[in-house]
């Protein structure tokens, strides 16, 4: 037996001690792959929002609050189908809390012959073809039991139903489209969109597409990817960071929490140190058979805590009422980072305790009686 | 193995203002079981802990072997090869069984994986314990385990034993049978032992022994030896 298996024996015959001091990294894991799980989610859901249908790119003003603040003209489609590299341009209008539900839906206001709403699959009835009219998600309908023929109100303007749909995308399967003149009638900007949706010609680059765009159109800001959908706003960006914030918190937490478990440990154990030191082991040999402990039960603890974070963030999704907007993406690359803070997170915080281990002084724990 | 001849020169230990030791000074001889009597507070546990390099003393030297035990560069090194230590407590680590407990020194000296489990059932067997390598220390008896920490300390092949009140727990069986294995180590194996004791009814089994009162040596009924008196 070597001294790393009778150091891994000494864990598994102490199964109340290893689990407890695993409890405190499970927690600091957990944090990590929640927050990571459900920031990119966001981030994805991000991306969605822009590629509502066949779109290549999504215009937003520049510097808005968030994209559904974002306020551009209808006057620019013409101009923009006629820019170099551009097949078509639709304008969109995000009308948000404006139906009463739970969680929120968003209601979409568009062209119904635009190619956004090209997209939509009617499982009855059809698409809108004048005011007042508004086809809804299968979503939407079976979570209020609504059908064809039925009506619907949004901010208190009483609309009918007259299709429901499904395209596959959770939040758009959750909300409704009107038509763009409706919205705009709803939001009290005639003229105006939230966005508007660009459709590139074959061969054109997205990124050859978006000097263009943003040289010819100042105050516009082209999203291409799910990434740049979520720094598009001030809020996605301050989220961005809260999440940063409390990733790094959640590393100090579980950093320290090991550390702490692992003092209190070795505290209780110094006369077994002392016994170690006394029959001849070296400092260093003790701190190494500390530092083996703490990173198999971090990594024990890392384990449980990829299970509480997936869990945890499913539940974090639903306790914030995000469910319908925001699934959390658990990825490989994500939970081997959180493996990766855990383990570090275990050999950092147990270089303290491995010292005072290393240093425990046997004349004076041994000589106690 | 030969035992370790150990020469104790002026030996005093000082905590901040406390004297514990006082001007000691004694020669073992190798192959020597010697008792180390005094009541409690003495000085008793201090003097081994300087000889077993635990501690190190305000003035004074010690030598086993020629080894300056003061000056070590390397203690844990010469607890490992030189010293084999017995507590009052056993201080057998409860998540490992007999054996596991009994193999601690090697481990530390980085002996083979083969060598250390013949050596350690070696060992459990000259004890009485060979039955009980998988054990835990949990299932021993107190006797039983004291006679565990003993082949422990005997792991390392050490030529001198340090046992400090290795029977303070111990019923008078159980503590004779520990006095009698110590001696019987020193008899096939021509190690040096030296036992701290309050307990003046078995220095029997030692050839000779050295009082502590309040710090200093004193004439005992065996009159201990100084190094002038050795030379």
């Amino acid at each position: 037996m070597t001294a790393i298996s009778q150091t891994l024996s000494t864990l598994r015959r102490s199964p109340a001690r290893t689990f407890l001091t695993a409890l405190g990294t499970a927690l600091g894991v957990a944090t990590i792959v929640a927050l990571l799980a459900v920031g990119s989610g966001a981030q994805r859901s991000a991306g969605s929002l822009i590629h509502l249908g066949a779109s290549d790119l999504g215009l937003f003003q520049k510097d808005a609050a968030d994209p559904t603040t974002s306020v551009l003209p209808t006057s620019l489609i013409p101009v923009l189908r006629r820019t170099p590299g551009i097949t078509d341009a639709t304008p969109l209008v995000l009308l948000v809390e404006d139906v009463r539900s739970d969680p929120p839906a968003v209601v979409f206001g568009a062209d119904p012959t635009g190619f956004e709403t090209k997209r939509l699959v009617f499982t009855s009835g059809r698409m809108v073809a004048g005011p007042n009219q508004i086809v809804i998600g299968d979503q939407m309908a079976s979570q209020l039991h609504l059908a064809v023929g039925g009506t619907l109100p949004v901010a208190r303007r009483p609309m009918q139903i007259v299709g429901v749909y499904h395209i596959g995308i959770s939040f758009q399967d959750a909300g409704a489209f009107v038509s763009l003149r409706t919205a705009q009638a709803i939001s009290g900007h005639p003229g105006e969109a939230t966005t508007i949706a660009i459709k590139l010609a074959p061969g054109t680059r997205p990124a050859q597409a978006k000097r263009i765009i943003a040289s010819r159109f100042p105050g516009i800001m082209v999203i291409a990817s799910g990434d740049e959908a979520a720094r598009a706003g001030a809020n996605a960006q301050l989220i961005s960071n809260a999440a940063l914030v409390i990733a790094v918190l959640a590393l100090l937490i579980g950093g320290i929490g090991v550390m702490n478990t692992m003092l209190m440990s070795v505290i209780e154990r110094r006369s077994e140190f002392a016994l170690l030191s006394a029959v001849g082991w070296t400092g260093g040999q003790i701190a190494l058979r500390v530092l083996v402990e703490s990173v198999v039960t971090t990594i024990l603890g890392a384990g449980i805590g990829l299970l509480v974070g997936i869990v945890g963030a499913q539940l974090l999704v639903k306790a914030l009422g995000a469910q319908e907007f925001v699934s959390p993406a658990i990825t490989a690359w994500g939970l081997g980072r959180a493996l990766l803070v855990g383990v570090l997170v275990g050999v950092l915080g147990a270089l303290y305790p491995a010292w005072r281990a290393a240093h425990v002084s046997p004349a004076h724990v041994l000589a106690q009686r | 193995m030969a035992g370790a001849r150990v020469v104790a020169e002026h030996v005093s230990r000082a905590y901040e203002r406390t004297l514990v030791l006082d001007d000691v000074s004694f020669v073992l001889e190798p192959g020597e079981l010697v008792a180390l009597t005094g009541a409690s507070g003495s000085g008793k546990t201090t003097l081994l802990q300087l000889v077993g390099s635990l501690d190190r003393p305000t003035k004074g030297t010690i030598r086993v072997d020629d080894i300056e035990v003061e000056n070590l560069a390397r203690p844990a090194q010469f607890r490992r090869e030189v010293v084999g230590f017995v507590f009052q407590m056993h201080h057998l680590l409860p998540a490992l069984t007999v054996q596991e407990n009994v193999e601690l020194p090697m481990l530390a000296a980085k002996t083979s994986r083969r060598e250390r489990a013949e050596r350690a059932v070696d060992l459990l067997g000259e004890v009485g314990l060979a039955d009980r390598a998988r054990d835990l220390p949990a299932d021993l008896s107190g006797g039983e385990r004291q006679r565990v920490a003993i082949a422990r300390a005997l792991s390392g092949q050490p030529r001198l034993i340090l046992a400090d009140e290795p029977t303070g727990s111990l019923d008078s069986v159980a503590s004779r049978r520990v006095w009698q294995l110590l001696r019987d180590v020193r008899e096939h194996r021509g190690t040096t032992v030296l036992i701290a004791s309050h307990d003046t009814s078995l220095t029997e089994y030692a050839d000779r022994g050295l009082s502590l009162v309040d710090g200093r040596l004193v004439p005992p009924s065996s009159q201990p030896r100084t190094p002038q008196e050795v030379a």
